[in-house]
């Protein structure tokens, strides 16, 4: 274009002038072009919790697994009969606690076999997904337990307290040896709930 | 840096539904839970007949079991409402991390103690209606209809309580994995 000329003033700063001035200047203090970082994705934590995690879920099978056998295997008979009554007392005399041996083996059986989903989560510690299905599957768990815990805790509380109320006699008192087992059976029930609980609330804060 | 890439502080827009139906989610349960406590309580059945050695009176806390599964609804349904806040907190600002980690664990708490009085309470029902002669334990339905079939009723509300819990927790969980 005709007419245009562009004039360039280049002052000479007195540094220039005596021939110090360095060759490149150095850049603005606040310079808003910042090296990039490539930062590998943070696996050292989270690949930590994913091996306690399979091995809470090695204790949870433990619990499960002893809960259900010490349920199922009580079998106490009394030294003594008559025609009418029956001296004998097993699990299955009572549907809280088949329900309890039932459940209780589910949740042993779903343990085992989700190490291998947690597995993944040790080898591959950025992916949400299995730790979410994880949470998803173990939050279940931890309502069929509690149920079976708890629906058995309260057939316990019954057995050793009895209820004047409604007439039922406290049949602990005569099958002490049943009692005990049936008892340690639901202790280790809510152990179960309790490593299921840490496994989701664990499952969670990795995500 | 790349323009377009990630940018922290802005979460995807899913999270915000999910807030949303996080708060419905826990709207309902509060019903459930607070309707299938008070359905418990005022249970309050007696016979119309008379006699100096035997009661005839049924009520809730003739049972341990049924008072264990009242004050447990009541704690779960009262933690509700208080989450209600938290809940609002994460439709207003939809990528809070700690919040929503607080609030999973706190439901996963309030879950396992609702199905705690809920199983109990269901193992005392089952008893009650079926009886067991092997113990010796009398069916006490069959003279007290209307005090089982009310607590019978209460206790569908804390069951769909827990399922709306559960619902809420994988609610929680896949907001926290989608940040």
């Amino acid at each position: 274009m005709e007419g245009d000329s562009t004039t360039i003033n280049i002052t000479e700063t007195p540094k220039e002038r005596k021939g110090k001035a360095p060759l490149l200047a150095a850049p603005p203090a606040s310079s808003s072009i910042k090296p990039v970082v490539q930062k590998a994705p943070k696996g050292g934590y989270k690949r930590g919790l994913a091996i306690f995690d399979v091995v809470l879920r090695l204790a949870g099978i433990a619990a499960a697994l002893g809960a259900a056998i010490a349920m199922g295997s009580t079998d106490q008979t009394l030294p003594f009969f008559t025609q009418f009554f029956q001296f004998k007392a097993e699990f299955d005399d009572l549907p809280a606690f088949t329900f309890f041996v039932i459940a209780n083996s589910i949740t042993a059986a779903y343990l085992a076999l989700s190490i291998p989903i947690s597995i993944v989560c040790i080898v591959r510690p950025h992916l949400a997904a299995p730790r979410v299905i994880l949470l998803f599957l173990d939050t279940v768990m931890v309502a069929l337990t509690t149920a079976a815990a708890g629906g058995a805790a309260s057939i316990v509380y019954l057995a050793h307290n009895g209820n004047s109320d409604a007439n039922w006699p406290a049949i602990c008192q005569q099958f002490n040896d049943f009692c005990q087992e049936v008892s340690g059976a639901v202790v280790a029930s809510f152990l179960t709930v309790v490593v299921l609980m840490v496994l989701v609330v664990l499952s969670a804060f990795s995500l | 840096m790349k323009q377009g890439s990630l940018q922290l502080g802005v979460a995807p827009p899913a999270n915000r539904g999910i807030s949303i139906l996080d708060l419905f989610l826990r709207l309902v349960a509060i019903f459930g839970t607070l309707a299938s406590a008070i359905a418990m309580a005022t249970t309050n059945q007696t016979l119309p007949f008379v006699s100096q050695f035997v009661r005839f009176r049924a009520k809730f806390n003739d049972l341990p079991s049924f008072t264990f599964f009242v004050v447990a609804s009541s704690i779960v349904s009262v933690y509700l409402i208080l989450s209600l806040a938290l809940s609002i907190l994460h439709i207003a600002k939809a990528n809070a991390v700690n919040t929503r980690f607080l609030l999973l664990f706190l439901d996963t708490a309030a879950m396992g103690l609702l199905m705690a009085g809920s199983a109990a309470a269901t193992a005392i029902v089952q008893l009650a209606h079926d009886g067991n002669n092997k113990v010796n334990w009398f069916a006490i339905c069959q003279q007290y209809n209307d005090f089982c079939k009310r607590v019978s009723g209460s206790l569908i509300g804390s069951y769909a309580g827990v399922v709306v819990l559960i619902l809420l927790i994988l609610l929680s969980g896949v907001a926290l994995s989608r940040r």
